[in-house]
């Protein structure tokens, strides 16, 4: 059974700070989380007009840090941030934070718990003070000890199978590395603006074959938030709602089998499935997409989950289509995490709000044209000889 | 690979718990040992406290063959702030090995260049002493 919350809720302003990568350590200034989350709160309250107030006594969701925090997390926030809510939820999704928090606004707002929900996440991974939360236990267990460097190693064993099984080339990857950095050089709040040509990512040094360093996300310090309401609030609020028309998650997906999955499949694939229908979009609907990115691949892969190619045939697919604001299929509109910058666990609000930017003519120079539908997706947690763990897809439309 | 004393093994180690130490205290007798549930006789790797299969909690521990195929891998060039001590083994191979039992293994490979290993190459295990109480499992690839 779908749950129709297709128009049901919508997302009313949004809240962005500047990315540095500031750190402590060479005694340059830095903000702590704490002050990213104030920071980012202060910019949506802005955005969306709204009082701090306004939240008390409706829903606030808090997305996790890897700046040393407590393990009862967002009602420190919520008494850092002075709102005293009816609804309180944390989101531990890592990259899908965003989705994952949004989704459960919008089941909150859509049940008539609550008229709306602040959707806030800030992280500060350059300017740690104190050692970060902890890994999961079979990565200090099983993967540290034997050598294992992080995700960038462990994205690396994706992109080798899928190198194996379907044959992509460097270009393809590099594709999507090149167009990103494009769409970054005309969003004013991109880290990473430099323009970016395919040779300088074909000679960006390996560093765990056959990831380069330009196939990477760009880790930043930044708060990002949200506002999400019901159809009744948000007409009170703005005159420019973004209205969420489906939703679809899948975590843990395993494709084939539980023991011996085929990791060039991700969650997006059945995510995305439930969340078209419950639009009634279809991928020749949707103006631009801003897929979660921490790496290249990824975004070659959702492709294929997304149902714009089939599996396998993305490169042929990226060869003929242009990615490109102006292009057919817009990807990543702002430069995504690889260009603009990923704030630690913050990082998936990122394309959320790229995405209702978008869908409210407030993109500038990289605004895709007569855009009326997007879609976004977050991912999070590389799991153990699998894929990333968390999958969420939301369809959006004005 | 390195001619580290076992008391000097500055590279990570596991936090050995009750439910990790029979597979630790095989890699000592260089054996290796994964999860094979009594009720579905399906195996598994990493170790848990259930079986992902079929959710039975009644999990042996099972002499694996050691043998394998390699699923994936990939080639660690650059270390990270929590692993300084890989330094002097870079460059080297790090695999996902499909064991014959099914389950896929993360383990360095030992005796060959990078560019000798391919996907579907097959493989064996073998073990390096760390310390007192672990060896780690590493792999080699047979003819």
């Amino acid at each position: 059974m779908i749950i129709l919350v297709r128009k049901k809720a919508a997302i009313v302003g949004y809240g962005e700070t500047p990315f540095s990568r500031a750190r402590a350590d060479k005694g340059e200034a830095t903000l702590s989380a704490e002050q990213y989350y104030a920071w980012a709160t202060e910019l949506v309250l802005e955005n969306t007009g709204l009082e701090k107030s306004d939240f008390d006594g409706e829903g606030l969701a808090v997305g996790g840090s890897e700046w040393p925090h407590s393990e009862i997390w967002s009602a420190e926030v919520a008494q850092n941030l002075g709102i005293s809510p009816k609804l309180l939820i944390r989101s531990d999704h890592g990259g899908m934070s965003g989705v994952a928090l949004l989704i459960q606004a919008v089941l909150a707002v859509h049940s008539g718990l609550v008229e709306k929900v602040l959707c806030v996440a800030a992280d500060s991974p350059m300017s740690l003070q104190g050692p970060a939360s902890r890994p999961w236990r079979y990565m200090i267990d099983f993967c540290r000890p034997f050598g294992m460097m992080g995700p960038n190693s462990m994205i690396a064993f994706i992109l080798q199978r899928y190198l194996y099984q379907y044959g992509i080339k460097p270009e393809h990857t590099g594709k999507i590395a090149v167009t990103q950095r494009q769409h970054a050089s005309m969003n004013p709040n991109a880290y990473l603006k430099t323009p970016m040509k395919m040779e300088d990512y074909l000679n960006s040094r390996m560093i765990v074959d056959p990831i380069r360093l330009l196939d990477c996300c760009i880790l930043v310090n930044g708060g990002l938030a949200f506002v999400v309401a019901s159809q009744k609030e948000a007409k009170k609020i703005t005159d420019n709602p973004v209205h969420v028309l489906g939703i679809g998650e899948a975590h843990n997906y395993l494709h084939g089998s539980r023991t011996r999955p085929d990791v060039t499949v991700t969650g997006i694939k059945p995510a995305a499935k439930e969340a078209f229908k419950m639009a009634r979009v279809r991928t020749k609907d949707v103006c631009f997409i801003e897929p979660y990115d921490d790496y290249t691949i990824i975004v070659l892969q959702q492709l294929e989950d997304l149902g714009f190619c089939k599996k396998g045939e993305v490169g042929k697919f990226v060869d003929k289509t242009d990615l490109s604001t102006k292009g057919k299929l817009p990807v990543n509109t702002g430069g995504g995490q690889l260009s603009a910058g990923q704030a630690g666990m913050a990082g998936g609000f990122l394309h959320v709000i790229e995405a209702v930017r978008q869908l409210r003519g407030e993109g500038g120079q990289r605004q895709v044209p007569d855009a009326d539908v997007g879609v976004v997706s977050g991912m999070g947690g590389l799991g153990y000889a699998v894929n990333l763990v968390n999958n969420g897809i939301v369809v959006f439309g004005k | 690979m390195s001619a580290q004393q076992p008391s000097g093994y500055q590279k990570s180690l596991p936090e050995i718990t009750p439910l990790t130490k029979p597979f630790w205290d095989a890699t000592k007798r260089h054996e290796l040992v994964i999860q094979r549930c009594a009720k579905c006789e399906g195996h598994q790797w990493y170790p848990r406290a259930i079986c992902t299969l079929c959710g039975s909690r009644d999990l042996k521990w099972s002499k694996a063959s050691g043998k394998g195929s390699i699923y994936s891998f990939v080639v660690i060039r650059q270390v990270i702030d929590n692993s300084p001590a890989f330094q002097s083994d870079i460059p080297f191979v790090l695999a996902e090995v499909e064991l014959e039992e099914g389950p896929r293994m993360y383990a360095p490979m030992v005796g060959c260049k990078p560019e000798d290993v391919r996907i579907g190459m097959k493989v064996e295990v073998l073990f390096e002493d760390a310390t007192d109480t672990v060896a780690i499992p590493k792999f080699k690839l047979v003819p």
